[in-house]
């Protein structure tokens, strides 16, 4: 492929779709003649309306520090938590069951238990995202261990290396690459359940307490989408960091030559 | 630079900024903190529980500062789960009637200790449906709020009165925020819930009323001002002055309709985050849609509505107006005053 060519392909593709939908996006909602159901135009107005009330800044604030608190915990639990069940079987055949079983339970269902727990401020909401966030690092970091070569582990231990060293030198190098995929997919989720985490709430707005706000204020879908659209485009720019860590050397080797 | 030391400067850099960010915006970090916690108040944006932030804001404006803070909900299940579980954080809050008798048999330590509110409540069908009266509901299906709600008691006493049985409806349970949704594709054939849902399909022209509660239930209650016991028995003060306060709101905006429009505007910008015509709409359209004088615990009133609550399944039956209600904080009505409060026009 061209250069040339391939520029055009990476930004004038995706661009053209994205307008071939909102064309339909578009024409759709005139020619059925809703009254309800926004138009695109209408949508950029929303979010313009919120940008000039300087809500717009506030929310995807208040909405990246619930996503990022919860994400930074869940790192911090499932990590290591990941890692120890990988290595232990004992501990490995004690713990996963109830990983497995509380796993499958949506965040939705959390939210009596989080109120209950934490009240209704910032609390509440990092716990869900914590939740949400926490199983799939778990379980990523468990499978990276358990899935690790053994050739590794034996010509280290050939060397003599054991404990923190092999630890270090070996187990996390040869991991990382799986839990680094594992940090991606959490934050996919942890982002996810921003709508669900700020149903509850009560102070300090959030992109997801804007849609179940805008739903409460009578026929104002054009916010209601427009806290969808700025959901999906940091959502986006959010994948775009992560994805950067997989370029980095200490990642790129286990991955394999592409 | 290595993945590690990227990670840890950029990770740390990240939390640090968007803490300080998302407390400096949203959390008023480094304003001065207020002298004594204030006596929190949950409310949802509805009609119903309109008193709540005219009080604070009346308050804010004659006195400088609120005595109460109102905690705004998105829905029931949520207020209930905070006014369960934290009587500390929250010690009051504006709940359904029926909602409150069922908590409290079921042990919750709560009291009623005033209304919110009379009336606030219609039914809605579309405007072209062949719907006209309350015995062409037969075989119809009707969103309600939730099965505690008192808009549900009142479909069971409207059919009632006609010798139909709650058998000849089909109801549905939806968020009252989905429902003009609903009845505009007709999904439903007609809803039922607090204002200012029901005013925003008639505003938007497919809308059309079977009943307002005047016409069905005259003087209907849907939700009253429930106070957790520990704070009945140690902040009786602050209790009796937001029961106080909401009756010089009542009395305020029942008294003239300029001050109904002021407290639409207000409300709506301020508080619901709504369009303030709609609210201005409910409480003009007419007059008497919904009211917020005549706001004492009535016994009879009340166990009217504990009856309608056992025939209708949410009830046991099990407690009595003493054990839900603590009407010593209400005054007599005839001689509550208005707020002295005129209104400044907000900027429009």
């Amino acid at each position: 492929m061209k250069a040339k060519d391939s520029i055009l392909a990476r930004f004038g593709l995706p661009l053209l779709v994205a307008a071939v939908l909102l064309g339909v996006w578009h024409f759709s909602v005139v020619i059925s003649g809703t009254t309800i159901f926004p138009t695109p135009w209408e949508v950029v107005k929303g979010i313009g309306e919120l940008a000039s009330h300087g809500l717009l800044v506030k929310y995807i604030v208040a909405s990246l520090f619930r996503v990022t608190w919860g994400f930074v915990l869940a790192i911090l639990v499932g990590v290591p938590l990941g890692l120890a069940l990988g290595w232990f079987d004992r501990a490995f055949m004690a713990i996963n069951p109830i990983i497995q079983v509380l796993r499958p339970i949506s965040p939705i269902a959390w939210i009596p238990v989080a109120i209950l727990w934490f009240g209704t401020h910032d609390a509440a909401p990092v716990f869900l995202i914590f939740l949400a966030s926490l199983f799939p690092i778990v379980v990523a970091s468990t499978a990276a261990v358990r899935n690790m070569q053994l050739v590794y582990l034996r010509a280290a231990q050939n060397f003599g290396l054991s404990g923190i060293q092999l630890f270090r030198r070996v187990i996390l190098p040869a991991t990382l690459p799986q839990i680094i995929t594992g940090l991606r997919i959490a934050l996919g989720i942890a982002w996810l359940v921003v709508v669900a985490a700020e149903m509850i709430a009560t102070q300090g707005g959030g992109l997801g307490y804007l849609i179940i706000d805008a739903r409460n204020a009578g026929k104002r879908y054009d916010l209601v989408v427009a806290g969808m659209v700025m959901i999906g485009l940091i959502g986006l720019g959010l994948d775009l960091l992560m994805r950067r860590l997989e370029k980095f050397d200490e990642v790129r080797w286990g991955v394999g030559q592409r | 630079m290595s993945l590690r030391s990227t990670l840890l400067i950029f990770g740390l850099i990240w939390i640090a900024a968007i803490t300080v960010l998302h407390g400096t915006l949203n959390l008023e970090w480094g304003k001065p903190e207020a002298k004594k916690e204030k006596f929190a108040v949950g409310f949802i944006p509805v009609t119903c529980h309109l008193t709540c932030p005219v009080t604070d804001f009346i308050n804010q404006n004659m006195e400088g500062e609120s005595f109460f803070k109102p905690m705004r909900f998105s829905g029931f299940p949520e207020l209930k789960e905070m006014f369960l579980s934290h009587p500390d954080k929250m010690p009051a809050t504006f709940i359904l009637a029926p909602l409150a008798m069922s908590l409290r048999e079921q042990g919750v330590p709560i009291k009623m200790v005033y209304l919110g509110h009379r009336d606030g409540t219609a039914m809605m069908v579309h405007k072209d449906s062949n719907i006209f009266k309350i015995e062409d509901l037969k075989g119809k299906t009707i969103a309600v709020p939730s099965r505690f709600s008192n808009q549900r008691l009142l479909i069971f006493k409207a059919l009632k009165d006609r010798g139909m049985s709650i058998s000849d409806v089909k109801l549905v349970e939806m968020p009252p925020p989905d429902m003009p949704a609903a009845l505009s594709v007709r999904a439903v054939d007609a809803v039922t819930s607090g204002e200012p849902f029901m005013a925003q399909t008639e505003m938007d022209g497919y809308g059309r009323i079977l009943y307002l509660t005047k016409d069905v239930w005259p003087n209907f209650i849907s939700c009253v001002l429930a106070v957790h016991e520990d704070a009945i028995k140690n902040r009786r003060e602050e209790v009796q002055a937001l029961v106080d306060g909401i009756a010089k709101s009542g009395k305020w905006l029942d008294s003239s309709m300029d001050n109904r429009m002021e407290a639409g505007e207000v409300v709506a910008k301020k508080y619901y985050n709504q369009n303030p015509e709609l609210l201005k709409f409910v409480l003009s359209k007419p007059p008497d849609r919904v009211k917020y004088t005549n706001l004492n615990l009535v016994r009879k009133d009340l166990e009217e509505i504990e009856a309608l609550g056992k025939e209708g399944g949410v009830l046991k039956g099990t407690v009595r107006f003493e054990d839900y209600a603590d009407p010593s904080f209400v005054t007599d009505d005839t001689q509550v005053k208005p707020w002295d409060y005129k209104g400044k026009g907000v900027q429009r």
